[in-house]
Protein backbone atom coordinates (compact mmCIF):
# COMPACT_ATOMS: atom_id res chain seq x y z
CA UNK A 1 0.00 0.00 0.00
CA UNK A 2 1.44 3.31 -1.18
CA UNK A 3 -0.44 6.76 -1.10
CA UNK A 4 0.09 9.64 -4.14
CA UNK A 5 2.52 10.83 -1.51
CA UNK A 6 4.98 7.92 -1.27
CA UNK A 7 5.25 7.82 -5.25
CA UNK A 8 6.18 10.97 -6.05
CA UNK A 9 8.97 13.11 -5.04
CA UNK A 10 10.27 16.41 -6.08
CA UNK A 11 13.71 16.80 -5.05
CA UNK A 12 16.21 13.16 -5.19
CA UNK A 13 18.06 15.30 -2.54
CA UNK A 14 14.39 15.00 -0.33
CA UNK A 15 14.68 18.77 0.54
CA UNK A 16 10.47 18.98 1.09
CA UNK A 17 11.28 16.33 3.49
CA UNK A 18 14.27 17.22 5.95
CA UNK A 19 12.56 20.94 5.87
CA UNK A 20 9.29 19.39 7.27
CA UNK A 21 11.22 16.97 9.69
CA UNK A 22 13.15 20.50 10.82
CA UNK A 23 9.53 21.82 11.25
CA UNK A 24 8.32 18.91 13.36
CA UNK A 25 11.92 18.74 15.25
CA UNK A 26 11.18 22.91 16.05
CA UNK A 27 7.35 22.34 16.60
CA UNK A 28 7.64 19.74 19.15
CA UNK A 29 10.90 21.60 21.44
CA UNK A 30 8.73 24.46 21.31
CA UNK A 31 5.25 22.34 22.61
CA UNK A 32 7.71 21.23 25.16
CA UNK A 33 9.18 24.25 26.25
CA UNK A 34 5.74 26.07 26.32
CA UNK A 35 4.54 23.22 28.57
CA UNK A 36 7.88 23.49 31.10
CA UNK A 37 6.77 27.08 31.27
CA UNK A 38 3.19 26.61 31.72
CA UNK A 39 3.50 24.63 34.68
CA UNK A 40 6.46 26.91 36.05
CA UNK A 41 6.48 29.90 35.66
CA UNK A 42 2.25 30.86 37.17
CA UNK A 43 4.00 29.09 40.66
CA UNK A 44 6.54 31.88 40.63
CA UNK A 45 4.71 35.30 39.04
CA UNK A 46 1.01 34.33 39.70
CA UNK A 47 -1.77 33.08 38.39
CA UNK A 48 -2.33 36.02 35.42
CA UNK A 49 0.62 34.05 33.48
CA UNK A 50 -1.43 31.09 32.58
CA UNK A 51 -3.16 33.59 30.24
CA UNK A 52 -0.42 34.39 27.86
CA UNK A 53 1.41 31.10 28.76
CA UNK A 54 -1.58 29.35 27.65
CA UNK A 55 -1.44 31.32 24.38
CA UNK A 56 2.54 30.10 23.92
CA UNK A 57 1.06 26.60 24.07
CA UNK A 58 -1.54 27.01 21.73
CA UNK A 59 0.74 28.90 19.33
CA UNK A 60 3.20 26.10 19.38
CA UNK A 61 0.91 23.43 18.36
CA UNK A 62 -0.74 25.54 15.76
CA UNK A 63 2.46 26.12 14.14
CA UNK A 64 3.39 22.42 14.33
CA UNK A 65 0.47 21.57 12.76
CA UNK A 66 0.39 24.94 10.78
CA UNK A 67 4.03 23.04 9.31
CA UNK A 68 2.63 20.16 8.43
CA UNK A 69 -0.06 21.16 6.80
CA UNK A 70 2.54 23.45 4.59
CA UNK A 71 4.53 20.58 3.62
CA UNK A 72 1.29 18.37 2.15
CA UNK A 73 1.02 21.82 0.39
CA UNK A 74 4.57 21.95 -1.11
CA UNK A 75 4.88 18.60 -2.08
CA UNK A 76 1.50 18.93 -4.29
CA UNK A 77 2.71 22.16 -6.12
CA UNK A 78 6.05 20.67 -6.64
CA UNK A 79 4.85 16.89 -8.11
CA UNK A 80 2.20 19.06 -9.97
CA UNK A 81 4.78 19.49 -12.79
CA UNK A 82 4.89 23.69 -12.61
CA UNK A 83 8.73 23.88 -12.25
CA UNK A 84 11.57 24.75 -9.46
CA UNK A 85 9.88 28.48 -9.35
CA UNK A 86 6.69 27.72 -7.30
CA UNK A 87 5.26 30.12 -5.24
CA UNK A 88 5.76 29.41 -1.43
CA UNK A 89 3.44 30.41 1.30
CA UNK A 90 5.25 33.27 2.52
CA UNK A 91 6.59 34.03 6.28
CA UNK A 92 3.30 33.92 8.64
CA UNK A 93 4.74 30.26 9.83
CA UNK A 94 8.20 31.73 10.35
CA UNK A 95 7.13 34.95 11.89
CA UNK A 96 4.76 32.92 14.34
CA UNK A 97 7.52 30.91 14.99
CA UNK A 98 9.76 33.47 16.01
CA UNK A 99 7.23 35.17 18.31
CA UNK A 100 6.73 32.27 20.04
CA UNK A 101 10.44 31.61 20.60
CA UNK A 102 10.78 35.41 22.06
CA UNK A 103 7.66 34.78 24.27
CA UNK A 104 9.77 31.62 25.98
CA UNK A 105 12.50 33.92 26.04
CA UNK A 106 10.24 36.55 28.04
CA UNK A 107 9.20 33.34 29.86
CA UNK A 108 13.10 32.28 30.66
CA UNK A 109 13.57 36.10 31.61
CA UNK A 110 10.99 35.87 34.24
CA UNK A 111 11.70 32.28 36.00
CA UNK A 112 15.61 33.60 36.33
CA UNK A 113 15.10 37.00 37.40
CA UNK A 114 12.38 35.77 40.65
CA UNK A 115 14.08 32.56 41.24
CA UNK A 116 17.52 34.63 42.89
CA UNK B 1 9.83 29.01 -18.96
CA UNK B 2 9.73 30.35 -15.57
CA UNK B 3 6.48 32.40 -15.40
CA UNK B 4 4.60 31.70 -12.20
CA UNK B 5 0.98 29.99 -13.15
CA UNK B 6 -1.08 32.31 -10.46
CA UNK B 7 -3.82 29.68 -10.36
CA UNK B 8 -6.15 30.73 -7.34
CA UNK B 9 -8.16 27.52 -7.63
CA UNK B 10 -5.22 25.16 -6.76
CA UNK B 11 -3.71 27.73 -3.71
CA UNK B 12 -5.09 31.11 -3.46
CA UNK B 13 -2.52 31.70 -0.61
CA UNK B 14 0.32 30.75 -1.85
CA UNK B 15 0.13 33.54 -4.71
CA UNK B 16 2.40 36.39 -4.57
CA UNK B 17 -0.19 39.23 -3.96
CA UNK B 18 -1.19 39.40 -0.60
CA UNK B 19 2.19 37.20 1.02
CA UNK B 20 3.62 38.18 4.37
CA UNK B 21 5.49 39.95 4.70
CA UNK B 22 5.51 42.45 1.41
CA UNK B 23 9.50 43.83 2.48
CA UNK B 24 10.45 40.52 1.01
CA UNK B 25 7.48 39.46 -1.26
CA UNK B 26 7.53 42.79 -3.35
CA UNK B 27 10.99 41.95 -4.72
CA UNK B 28 12.48 40.01 -7.41
CA UNK B 29 10.74 36.56 -8.18
CA UNK B 30 10.73 33.06 -7.38
CA UNK B 31 13.55 31.30 -6.64
CA UNK B 32 14.40 27.66 -7.15
CA UNK B 33 12.28 25.57 -4.79
CA UNK B 34 15.35 24.34 -3.37
CA UNK B 35 16.18 27.82 -1.96
CA UNK B 36 13.58 28.64 -0.37
CA UNK B 37 13.48 25.17 1.40
CA UNK B 38 16.82 25.79 2.66
CA UNK B 39 16.51 28.90 4.03
CA UNK B 40 13.95 28.03 5.42
CA UNK B 41 15.66 24.92 7.50
CA UNK B 42 18.39 27.49 8.07
CA UNK B 43 15.70 29.87 10.41
CA UNK B 44 14.49 26.27 12.25
CA UNK B 45 18.19 25.69 13.25
CA UNK B 46 18.92 29.05 14.56
CA UNK B 47 15.06 28.92 16.22
CA UNK B 48 16.60 25.87 17.58
CA UNK B 49 19.53 27.21 18.42
CA UNK B 50 17.95 29.88 20.01
CA UNK B 51 15.52 27.74 22.50
CA UNK B 52 18.97 26.00 23.97
CA UNK B 53 20.35 29.15 25.03
CA UNK B 54 17.50 30.06 26.86
CA UNK B 55 17.19 25.99 28.13
CA UNK B 56 20.98 26.70 28.75
CA UNK B 57 20.15 29.85 31.04
CA UNK B 58 17.05 28.35 32.99
CA UNK B 59 18.81 24.93 33.98
CA UNK B 60 22.35 26.90 35.26
CA UNK B 61 19.89 28.96 37.09
CA UNK B 62 17.99 26.24 38.48
CA UNK B 63 20.37 23.30 39.23
CA UNK B 64 23.75 25.45 39.37
CA UNK B 65 24.27 24.48 43.30
CA UNK B 66 26.69 25.82 45.24
CA UNK B 67 27.61 28.73 42.91
CA UNK B 68 28.23 32.01 43.50
CA UNK B 69 24.67 32.99 43.15
CA UNK B 70 25.70 36.64 41.34
CA UNK B 71 27.33 35.62 38.89
CA UNK B 72 25.27 32.35 38.59
CA UNK B 73 22.25 34.55 37.65
CA UNK B 74 24.68 37.03 35.38
CA UNK B 75 25.63 33.91 33.25
CA UNK B 76 21.88 32.83 32.91
CA UNK B 77 20.65 36.10 32.10
CA UNK B 78 23.50 36.67 29.27
CA UNK B 79 22.54 32.82 27.93
CA UNK B 80 18.80 33.94 27.68
CA UNK B 81 19.36 37.13 26.19
CA UNK B 82 21.47 36.32 23.21
CA UNK B 83 18.46 33.39 22.77
CA UNK B 84 16.28 36.07 22.63
CA UNK B 85 18.51 37.91 20.34
CA UNK B 86 18.87 34.89 18.40
CA UNK B 87 15.89 33.91 17.87
CA UNK B 88 15.14 37.98 16.83
CA UNK B 89 18.26 37.65 13.89
CA UNK B 90 16.99 34.33 12.96
CA UNK B 91 13.33 35.91 11.33
CA UNK B 92 15.46 39.12 10.41
CA UNK B 93 17.77 36.77 8.93
CA UNK B 94 15.60 34.91 6.54
CA UNK B 95 14.03 37.80 5.80
CA UNK B 96 16.92 38.83 4.46
CA UNK B 97 17.91 35.76 2.66
CA UNK B 98 15.00 35.17 0.52
CA UNK B 99 14.96 38.87 -0.20
CA UNK B 100 18.35 38.08 -1.89
CA UNK B 101 17.77 35.03 -2.83
CA UNK B 102 14.42 36.88 -5.20
CA UNK B 103 17.09 39.40 -6.03
CA UNK B 104 19.22 36.96 -7.30
CA UNK B 105 22.40 38.74 -5.39
CA UNK B 106 24.90 37.21 -3.20
CA UNK B 107 23.91 35.63 -0.37
CA UNK B 108 24.71 37.67 2.88
CA UNK B 109 26.89 36.00 5.74
CA UNK B 110 25.18 35.78 9.22
CA UNK B 111 25.62 38.44 11.33
CA UNK B 112 25.59 36.78 14.70
CA UNK B 113 28.61 34.08 14.67
CA UNK B 114 31.57 36.94 16.53
CA UNK B 115 28.76 38.02 18.69
CA UNK B 116 27.92 34.21 19.81
CA UNK B 117 31.71 33.26 20.30
CA UNK B 118 32.03 36.32 22.42
CA UNK B 119 29.19 35.38 24.19
CA UNK B 120 30.03 31.72 24.81
CA UNK B 121 33.45 32.89 25.99
CA UNK B 122 31.75 35.51 28.58
CA UNK B 123 29.46 33.09 29.88
CA UNK B 124 32.32 30.14 30.23
CA UNK B 125 34.73 32.94 32.64
CA UNK B 126 30.97 33.55 34.53
CA UNK B 127 30.30 30.11 34.95
CA UNK B 128 34.00 29.50 36.08
CA UNK B 129 34.57 32.44 38.08
CA UNK B 130 31.11 31.64 40.22
CA UNK B 131 32.37 27.67 40.62
CA UNK B 132 35.33 29.12 42.48
CA UNK B 133 34.06 32.14 44.40
CA UNK B 134 30.51 29.54 45.28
Amino acid sequence: MSSAVDDQLFDPGLQPERTALAWRRTGLSMIAATLIALRTVPQLLGAWTLVPLLGLVVAAVAATWMAHRRYRAHHARLTAGEGDRVPFSGGRLAALTAVVTLGLGAACLSFAVTRF
Amino acid sequence: MHSVPDSPTSCGAMTSARRFPQSVYRHGDEPDARFTLANERTFLAWIRTALALMAAGVALEALGTGMHTGLRLAAALVLILAGIMTAAMAWYGWKRTERTLRLRKPLPAPPIGLPLTVIAVVVGVLVGLAMLLG
